[in-house]
Order: C-alpha cells, then sequence, then structure tokens
C-alpha cells in the first residue's frame, strides 16, 4: 500500500483478502511497536462488501492475519444482520477492523458523533467495486468516502476489481475527480491468465428442444450426470424461482441426492446460506442450486465444476462464475451451458468466442443521481448537522456529481427544507431544519428514525419475512408475489412446501403443507438481465453464420430449429433486417429482429409503436426479449406504411422516445426508486412492525401526482434521464438504428408463429402504447366475471 | 373542467333517479343529495408533515373538484360517505372550512375509519355527522352493508375494475360497483388508490374515466 491509494484488480479467489488485510495489519504494527502489550482502541480500518453474505469470510481472514502476527486487534462486522445488541456495543466501542456494507455505512454517517468514531481510519477497502459502480450503491460509497477523506485525512482508499472493460475510470469514480487522493493512486493489474473451458450440454435429440423459454429441465438427466462425475458442482441459474424449481426436480429424480444438495439464494435466511457455505468449503456438498448470491467473494477450493441454466447476459459474469471452479491456483475452470430454448444455444457459442478473445463489458456509472444525494444530506443532517458550504465542495469532487451546478445544489437544499421550491402559507412541511448558525439538522426525533430505517432500502422492492407459525425464520418474500394468495393457498419456498396461514405486521405466517397439494413457485421481480452490448455484437455474428457452412457445435444441433425458421421465414443475414407478421386468437402480431439485447428492443419497441401510433388511432402491447421485439395489437398494423414512411429513421429519435415514455410504464418503475430512496414513500423496515400505515401511498399515485403538479421537480426529471441513460441505452439505440438502415428489409406475412417468434410472443410481461382515446379503449373491452 | 350530461349515466333503484358522475360522485335526483366517498382530504398535509414530499399544489385540486361538481348538480344535501379526513386535524381544515363557508348546500358526513376528527369541530361549521342514514328505504353508510328490505351506498373499498380486450389490451379504472341492494362508490379523492374487485352474477360495473362514466360488458372468466 505504501501511502498510495488504488485499485487492485484481481479475479475473485486470488488470496486478494489476505493480501490487503497483511498490510493494514502491519501499518498497525508499525506505529505502535509495543503492540503485543499494549492495544490502542479505535476503529483502523474498514472493509466494505457488496453482499453481507460475505463479511464472515473476510472477517475470518482478518482474524487469521491479526492472529498470525500476534496483535490483540479485534475484528467485527456491521450489516443489516447485525444483531441490535451487537450494534450498541460497536457504538461504545469499534473493533479495529470493521467489516461492513454500503449501507450500513452510510448508517454509521447517521449516528451522533461519527466524526470521532472514523477520525483515526488509516485504510478503507472497497471489495468487489465493480459490482458496486454501475449501481446507486456505489454513488452511495462515492459520497461516504468524500465525507471521510475530510475527517480521517490520514486514510488510504483501495478497491478491489474484477476485470471490467472500465478499469480506469472505475479508478477515477472511487478515488474522486482530479483529486488529491486520485493523483496519489495506482491501478494494479493482477495477470492470471486461467484457463476456462466451456462446454454446452446438447441433447442427442435436438427435435424436443423447446422453443421458448423454459427452465432447461429436460435436460436434467445431463445435469444430473455432470453432478455425479464431479466432486462438487455450483448450479447457476439466473432468477431464484427458477433455482427453487431446479431443485424442487433434481430432488424428485435423484433422491439419492438428498443429504449432499442444498439451495443458496439471496432470499434463504443468513443461518441457511452460511451453512451452505460452510458445508461446500468442507466438502460435504455434492451440488448446489444458486443464484448470483454466490457470484462473489467467497472461496470454494472444492468446486470442480459450473452449470450455468440460461444465458448469463453478459460476458464479465460468465467469466465470473466460470471462475468459481478450479479455485487453486493453476487449475482450469470448467462451466457447462446449459440453454434453456433453442435459440438461447446460439448464446453459448458466442460466450465461447467471448470467453476465448477476453471481451469484456464496460460498468456505466450514475451521474447526477439527486435521489442518493437527497438521501445523505438527510444522513448528515440527522446525526450532527451539516454546513452546506463545507459539503458542497466534497460532494462536488465525486465523480457522480462533477457536473452538478449551484442551481441543483440550492434546488436540492430548498428539497429538503421545505420539500418544494416555493414556500406557501398554510405548509406544514418538516424534516430538515437550519438553525441559527446556518447548520442544516435533522431535529424530529421521529423523523429522524424514519429516515434510517429508509437507508437500507435502497436496493430492493417491499420485502417480508417468512416465519412458521411455531417460530423460525425462514427467508424473505417480496410483497407483490405474497399479495396474490389467499390464505390456505401453498407455495414452494427455500425448498419447502407451505401454506400461507396469514400476513401480520409485515410477517408472513405459514406452515408446512400437504406435499401431496399443488403449489404455486415463489418468484420474484429483480434479475431481469438484458444482454449487453458486447454479447448482443457476438450473438449476432454467431447467428450470421447460420447461413454459412462454418458451423460451430451449437449451430449444428440446432439446424432442425432453423429448418422450421425457414419453412415459415428466413434466417437472416449480416446484410438483412427481418419483420414477420401474422395473426393468432390473441391478435396481430408483428415481430422485428434487431438481435440487441432486451434495453434496446425496449426502446426500439416504444419508439416504433409510437411512432406508427401516429399515423392513426391504435393500442399495442409490446414485448422484447433478447433477440427482438413484438407490437400485439387488436387491429392490422399497415407495415407497407411502416416502411413507407421511413419510421426508423434517427430523426428525432429523442423527442419521439420521450413522448413515448410518457405513454409507458418506464419511467414510472424508475420514478418508484428514485422516490424510494429519496424517502418519498415510505416502506418502512423489513420485519418491523409499521405504525405508520397513514404514509403510505402506491407508487403509481405517486407518479401521477408528481407528473400532475411537480413535472419540473429534478427527481421526477431524474426518471426520465435514467430511463434514457440505464434502461434505454440511448447511444445504442441510435446505432442499432443506423445498422438497420443500412440492411435490407425482409417483411414475411407468415401463417403462423416462427421458431424466432416463440419466445417472444410468449412472454407476459408487456407494455402499452396507445394513440386511442381511453373511452374508445375501454368500449372495446370487458371485465372478467367470476362464475 | 366542464361536464356534459353524455358523460354521465342515469340510473333508476327502487324507481328513484341517480345520475353517475365521472368525478366518482353521484346525484340522487328524488332527493336532490350529492353521494361523494372517501376524498381523504388532508392527505397530502399529512405526508409533508412527516417529512414526505408530495406536491403542495395537489392539496387545492380536490377542493377545485369538489365546487365543480357541486355546481354541477347543485343539490340540496352534500352527503359524505365516510373517509372525508385522512387523518387528524392539519392545515387542510381549515381549507375545507372555507370551502364549506362558500357551499350553500347542506353537509352531511357519515363517519368512516378514517374520520377521527373530534365531532365538535364539525359541529361549529355546522356539518352533521351520522354514523348512518336510512332514507325512504336507502341506506347510507361508510362501510358496505347489508340489511333486509334496504338498498345500501357506500365506500370504504375505493372499487376499481380490471378490463381486458383482443391484441393483448388490459387496463385498471376506478369504478361503482353495483351488487344486489349495494352500489359502492369509487374514491372521490385525488391521490387515494384503488381496490380491484372482480364481479360475479348479476354485478354491474361502472367505469369511471376523468371524462366520462361506462358501462363495463361482462365476460365469463376463463377455465
Amino acid at each position: 500500500m505504501q501511502g498510495k491509494n488504488g485499485l487492485l484488480n484481481a479475479p475473485t479467489g486470488s488470496g486478494k483478502t489476505y493480501a490487503l488485510w497483511l498490510p493494514i495489519v502491519l501499518d498497525y504494527i508499525k506505529k505502535n511497536p509495543d503492540y503485543k502489550e499494549k492495544h490502542k482502541p479505535g476503529l483502523k480500518a474498514i472493509w466494505i462488501t457488496p453482499l453481507r453474505a460475505l463479511s464472515v469470510e473476510i472477517k475470518q481472514s482478518a482474524e487469521r492475519v491479526v492472529n498470525d502476527l500476534g496483535t490483540q486487534m479485534t475484528v467485527g462486522i456491521r450489516s443489516g444482520d447485525t444483531s441490535a445488541s451487537e450494534r450498541a456495543k460497536q457504538k461504545g466501542k469499534m473493533p479495529d477492523l470493521l467489516v461492513t456494507t454500503p449501507e450500513s455505512l452510510q448508517l454509521l454517517l447517521a449516528s451522533k458523533g461519527y466524526e470521532k468514531t472514523f477520525k483515526d481510519c488509516s485504510a478503507i477497502v472497497i471489495d468487489e467495486w465493480h459490482e458496486l459502480l454501475g449501481t446507486k450503491r456505489g454513488v452511495q460509497t462515492e459520497l461516504a468516502l468524500s465525507r471521510l477523506k475530510k475527517i480521517a485525512p490520514n486514510m488510504r482508499i483501495w478497491g478491489i476489481s474484477a476485470t471490467i472493460g472500465n478499469l480506469q475510470q472505475a479508478q477515477e469514480v472511487l478515488l474522486g475527480i482530479d483529486s488529491e487522493a486520485y493523483r496519489n493512486s495506482v491501478l494494479i493489474k493482477a495477470v492470471i491468465n486461467k484457463k476456462i473451458n466451456v462446454i454446452s450440454i446438447i441433447p442427442d435429440k435436438m427435435e424436443t428442444y423447446p422453443w421458448r423459454g423454459h427452465m432447461g429441465l429436460h435436460l436434467v438427466d445431463e445435469v444430473a450426470k455432470i453432478i455425479k462425475a464431479s466432486r462438487t458442482t455450483l448450479l447457476f441459474t439466473n432468477v431464484r424461482s427458477a433455482c427453487e424449481i431446479w431443485f424442487q426436480r433434481l430432488l424428485e429424480k435423484y433422491p439419492e441426492f438428498a443429504g449432499e444438495m442444498a439451495m443458496h439464494h439471496g432470499s434463504i435466511n443468513r443461518e441457511t446460506r452460511l451453512w451452505v457455505e460452510q458445508a461446500i468449503r468442507d466438502e460435504e456438498l455434492k451440488v448446489v442450486v444458486c443464484t448470483s448470491s454466490l457470484d462473489l467473494g467467497v472461496d470454494f477450493a472444492p468446486v470442480e465444476t459450473i452449470i450455468q441454466v440460461g444465458g448469463p447476459k453478459g460476458v464479465a459474469r460468465f467469466l465470473q462464475r466460470a471462475g468459481r471452479s478450479g479455485h487453486q491456483p493453476g487449475k482450469e475452470s470448467t462451466i457447462y451451458f446449459l440453454a434453456t430454448h433453442s435459440i438461447e444455444l446460439i448464446e453459448a457459442s458466442a460466450l465461447k468466442k467471448a470467453v476465448e478473445n477476453t471481451v469484456v463489458e464496460d460498468r456505466v456509472p450514475y451521474l447526477n443521481s439527486w435521489d442518493v444525494l437527497v438521501q445523505y444530506l438527510n444522513t448528515l443532517a440527522v446525526s450532527d448537522g451539516f454546513f452546506p458550504d463545507e459539503i458542497y465542495e466534497e460532494v462536488k469532487g465525486t465523480f457522480c456529481y462533477q457536473a452538478m451546478t449551484r442551481e441543483n445544489w440550492n434546488w436540492i437544499l430548498n428539497f429538503i427544507v421545505n420539500g418544494s421550491q416555493s414556500l406557501q402559507a398554510y405548509d406544514e412541511y418538516k424534516k430538515v431544519e437550519i438553525e441559527e448558525n446556518g447548520l442544516f439538522k435533522i431535529n424530529s426525533r421521529m423523523i429522524a428514525m424514519h429516515h434510517r430505517m429508509q437507508i437500507g432500502t435502497i436496493v430492493s422492492d417491499a420485502t417480508l419475512n417468512v416465519k412458521f407459525l411455531g417460530g423460525g425464520f425462514i427467508g424473505t418474500i417480496e410483497e407483490w408475489f405474497i399479495s396474490k394468495l389467499n390464505p390456505g393457498d401453498t407455495f414452494t419456498f427455500g425448498g419447502k412446501k407451505l401454506e400461507l396461514y396469514r400476513i401480520k405486521n409485515m410477517q408472513v405466517l405459514v406452515r408446512k403443507a400437504d406435499p401431496t397439494k399443488k403449489s404455486r413457485l415463489v418468484s420474484w421481480m429483480g434479475g431481469r438481465m438484458a444482454l449487453s452490448a458486447q454479447m448482443s455484437e457476438l450473438l449476432r455474428q454467431e447467428l450470421y453464420r447460420a447461413n454459412t457452412d462454418d458451423l460451430s457445435p451449437e449451430l449444428k444441433a440446432l439446424q432442425p430449429m432453423f429448418q422450421r425458421q425457414r419453412k415459415e421465414s428466413i434466417v437472416p443475414s449480416a446484410d438483412e433486417f427481418l419483420i414477420e407478421t401474422f395473426k393468432t386468437r390473441e391478435g396481430f402480431h408483428a415481430i422485428f429482429y434487431p438481435f440487441e439485447g432486451r434495453f434496446v428492443h425496449e426502446a426500439l419497441a416504444s419508439l416504433l409503436a409510437y411512432r406508427i401510433s401516429l399515423l392513426s388511432p391504435i393500442s399495442f402491447s409490446l414485448a422484447y426479449n433478447d433477440y427482438g421485439f413484438e407490437l400485439l395489437s387488436d387491429q392490422e398494423i399497415n407495415m407497407q406504411e411502416v416502411l413507407d414512411n421511413n419510421l426508423f429513421s434517427t430523426d428525432y429519435v429523442h423527442s419521439d422516445l420521450m413522448k413515448s415514455l410518457n405513454a409507458t410504464e418506464m419511467a414510472r418503475r424508475k420514478f418508484l426508486d428514485i422516490a424510494v430512496i429519496a424517502g418519498l414513500v415510505f416502506t418502512g423496515m423489513p420485519g418491523k412492525m409499521v405504525k405508520t400505515k397513514h404514509l403510505q401511498s402506491g407508487s403509481q399515485l405517486l407518479f401521477e401526482v408528481f407528473r400532475d403538479y411537480e413535472p419540473e421537480n429534478l427527481l421526477f426529471q431524474q426518471a426520465y434521464r435514467e430511463t434514457f441513460d440505464h434502461q434505454l441505452e440511448e447511444g445504442r439505440l441510435l446505432l442499432a438504428l443506423e445498422r438497420i438502415a443500412n440492411q435490407e428489409i425482409v417483411w414475411k406475412q407468415c401463417k403462423k408463429p416462427t421458431p424466432f417468434s416463440f419466445p417472444i410472443i410468449t412472454d407476459r410481461l408487456r407494455e402499452k402504447l396507445s394513440s386511442e382515446t381511453l373511452a374508445e379503449r375501454i368500449k372495446k373491452m370487458t371485465a372478467s366475471y367470476m362464475k | 373542467m366542464i361536464y356534459n350530461l353524455q358523460m354521465t349515466i342515469t340510473i333508476k333503484i327502487n324507481n328513484n333517479t341517480f345520475i353517475l358522475h365521472p368525478s366518482g360522485s353521484l346525484f340522487w335526483e328524488d332527493r336532490k343529495a350529492l353521494l361523494i366517498s372517501d376524498v381523504h382530504l388532508g392527505k397530502v398535509s399529512h405526508f409533508r408533515k412527516h417529512g414526505v414530499a408530495i406536491p403542495n399544489n395537489a392539496v387545492s385540486k380536490n377542493f377545485t373538484r369538489l365546487t365543480e361538481v357541486v355546481d354541477y348538480f347543485d343539490p340540496e344535501n352534500v352527503v359524505f360517505l365516510g373517509d372525508l379526513f385522512h387523518s387528524s386535524k392539519n392545515s387542510e381544515w381549515n381549507l375545507f372550512v372555507e370551502w364549506s363557508d362558500c357551499c350553500v348546500a347542506e353537509i352531511i358526513l357519515i363517519a368512516g375509519n378514517h374520520d377521527i376528527i373530534a365531532n365538535e369541530n364539525y359541529d361549529k361549521i355546522d356539518v352533521k355527522v351520522f354514523k348512518e342514514l336510512e332514507i325512504d328505504g336507502f341506506l347510507l353508510t361508510h362501510h358496505p352493508t347489508k340489511r333486509e328490505g334496504l338498498f345500501n351506498f357506500s365506500g370504504h373499498i375505493h372499487p376499481g375494475v380490471s378490463l381486458r380486450g383482443f391484441g393483448g389490451q388490459n387496463i385498471k379504472l376506478p369504478c361503482f360497483f353495483q351488487k344486489e341492494n349495494q352500489m359502492i362508490l369509487p374514491a372521490f379523492g385525488e391521490f387515494t388508490g384503488k381496490y380491484i374487485m372482480i364481479p360475479e352474477g348479476n354485478d354491474l360495473v361502472y367505469a369511471v374515466t376523468k371524462e366520462e362514466v361506462i358501462l363495463i360488458e361482462k365476460r365469463q372468466a376463463e377455465r
């Protein structure tokens, strides 16, 4: 470390945890030669980890260093899992080395006298920085660091990041743009050339491969073979619900795995997760079915094999997962790819290319996240209060807020003090108060408490704890799922069949269900990922090869599917843009295939739907996946008119998109996240009884009230900006339109759905866009009556 | 907003005439009484008082809409079917006092679960508060209530309906929900949510858009 700051680029499991704790402890020894007899109390170093599941491992590694060197240093964890009594104890006496999360660090800044706690801290390590970088938790971290730099002037800052495309930028974001800390920093790249084998699981009979996204369960026998042949296997699924299903199915078909098999995902309770992690290390498990919850950190030496179910959507993620196996230096990593439907096999062969050429994505950092800034300033106001001029300089020095103007800043200050930009006579708004000496402070104990509860909610939807009637915590579940169930309904969760007894005080009370009863699988909203730009490019190149003789094993296996596709339509080549239209009993379908990834398709679909809706009144239902998008309507789209009017034009893209956004739900969803972070939605704390029902409002309502009464609100505007930058990726959209402009449009009028279209038209998660009046639409609709 | 007659729907119940209005209010022609439910006044101010910055301008909207609909029907009585105020007294109370001063009609409140403001406050401004009212075989309550021989008007639920159409179309709207001997009014208030009801048998659903009231056609549930 040598008095410098820096970013360490190292793959997971290369002994980096030990490598960074060691100099921290050595530094203490150097400064305190009598370290063996005397112990100097106080916080000396902080380790930030994005996943609290990793904190135990990190603590153990720190303890090893501390004990090996014979110091009397203490190590502690502070996260959402830390008990209230433990936290109180820490408040009195901080451990020397603290392992924590971005949220918990923020909470520390919300406690009185925090400056004293941190003043002698000499180092802070931000682990898995690449995971935080493109998120609001990353912004939260940037802000915390801007404060810590000031109150702990001797603190060195180190980030650890897996390989991403923009490492240099990652370093800049971490340390602050053009900052003293950045100038005194280094970027260290670990050169470890680990060999990664990618193998697609291809069944003998391709005819049985489903056309649409399933769970890949038809390959359960092939998977079992792989599991049996290996010491320990991690089976990764993209979403938690798939994780539950795979666990169930493996156990049903191969009961001999019982006892040697476990499940691990973010909603399962901590004790179980820790037990699973320990059991992997102790080589007690043959297979663990898991989600991204096992992506990071923890070293699992015994893991020999990885199976990835469904497209990983990004090269970096795939490499990360591959890296979970063959952990000892010099060992090869093997990852099996299991495509859940036929087109996904193309992804497999594209991934192989990506691994060969080590193509990795950028993580795009957020800019001007006003919601996080509002939260942060409230945090400072809750603890000791703040003087705006002092904090302005610190905030302005971060990457996220480098372009913030004085006007922006004043707007934010006004917002937290007055709740608006103009004072009104009868208003009783109360949050931050300005004291006589100019200190901004929150004095209301209740508002302070609300704010502290809110800090942890930056990431997720409202969640409820699932508990057995007789006690015993099972895990957490999202509110929207449980709200669809009635008492007596059965659902599968954590591998158990449970019957809903009732919901009370944010707790879902359940009992064991009759095992023969039909149950629903818990689903989670999060985790829908889109193909990265790099991945889409590789995917297109791979697909275009389908019309050549240069076929990978995957493309060869897909021949029957390609034949079906060619019967009704075509497999497009590089110079062709395919459009298919057909009618089913659902309506008139028009499918477009840009192969640009889900996010770009989302943008293209609303753009095109909007432009078509200008030609004549029409209502659309939109669907998209990584390969293309669909416009479904109750009337036939005049495709000739679409082509004649050049509706794929790059002219006025921005303003057209803006208008189409008003018609769809995208900006609404973004606004909800923003509103939660900025404290406009009171969610309460998961598991804590909410006495504030009067303060809860629907997210939909909130969006509408801002749209109708305060559209100029910076937080409201931010929803649109973020939709453009992070959701729609406007830059990529323009490139896609330019590419389409140079392609020949091939419009196929099909008699029935094609294999390419199938996964799209069966997607039920849809956007709406309409240029008909509400009354016109209602008159064509009906309400479903119960029998 | 200026309303015209085509936007409303007129219905007969037990030989009395009622007009359903897009604002979510219902006019009882025979008694010249305007029924309004679940306005939830004071909600925005309540949020703001607790540090949740809902736009301030939203406060005045409820009062503008109340004035518009009272001007339209010119009733002798305005009957609030409960949840007139969202919580305890706050600055919006003063706005309500001003509004009630200007209102020529007699104001009646059937108290709902949210109405925790003490009755003497209402006494002072000549608003009569009842638990329920029975008039000519009609029962006015906050909670939907079944009682032998009476037709019930109520609120509380904030009824909404989910509509579906060809081509993957669907939409959710607030509605008047009519069951046998019962009519549940939608919430009048801005910034109030809705609860989606599934109709059965001979239930009638009148969806409410900002401009129109529309009787919804039924479709038997699949399966």
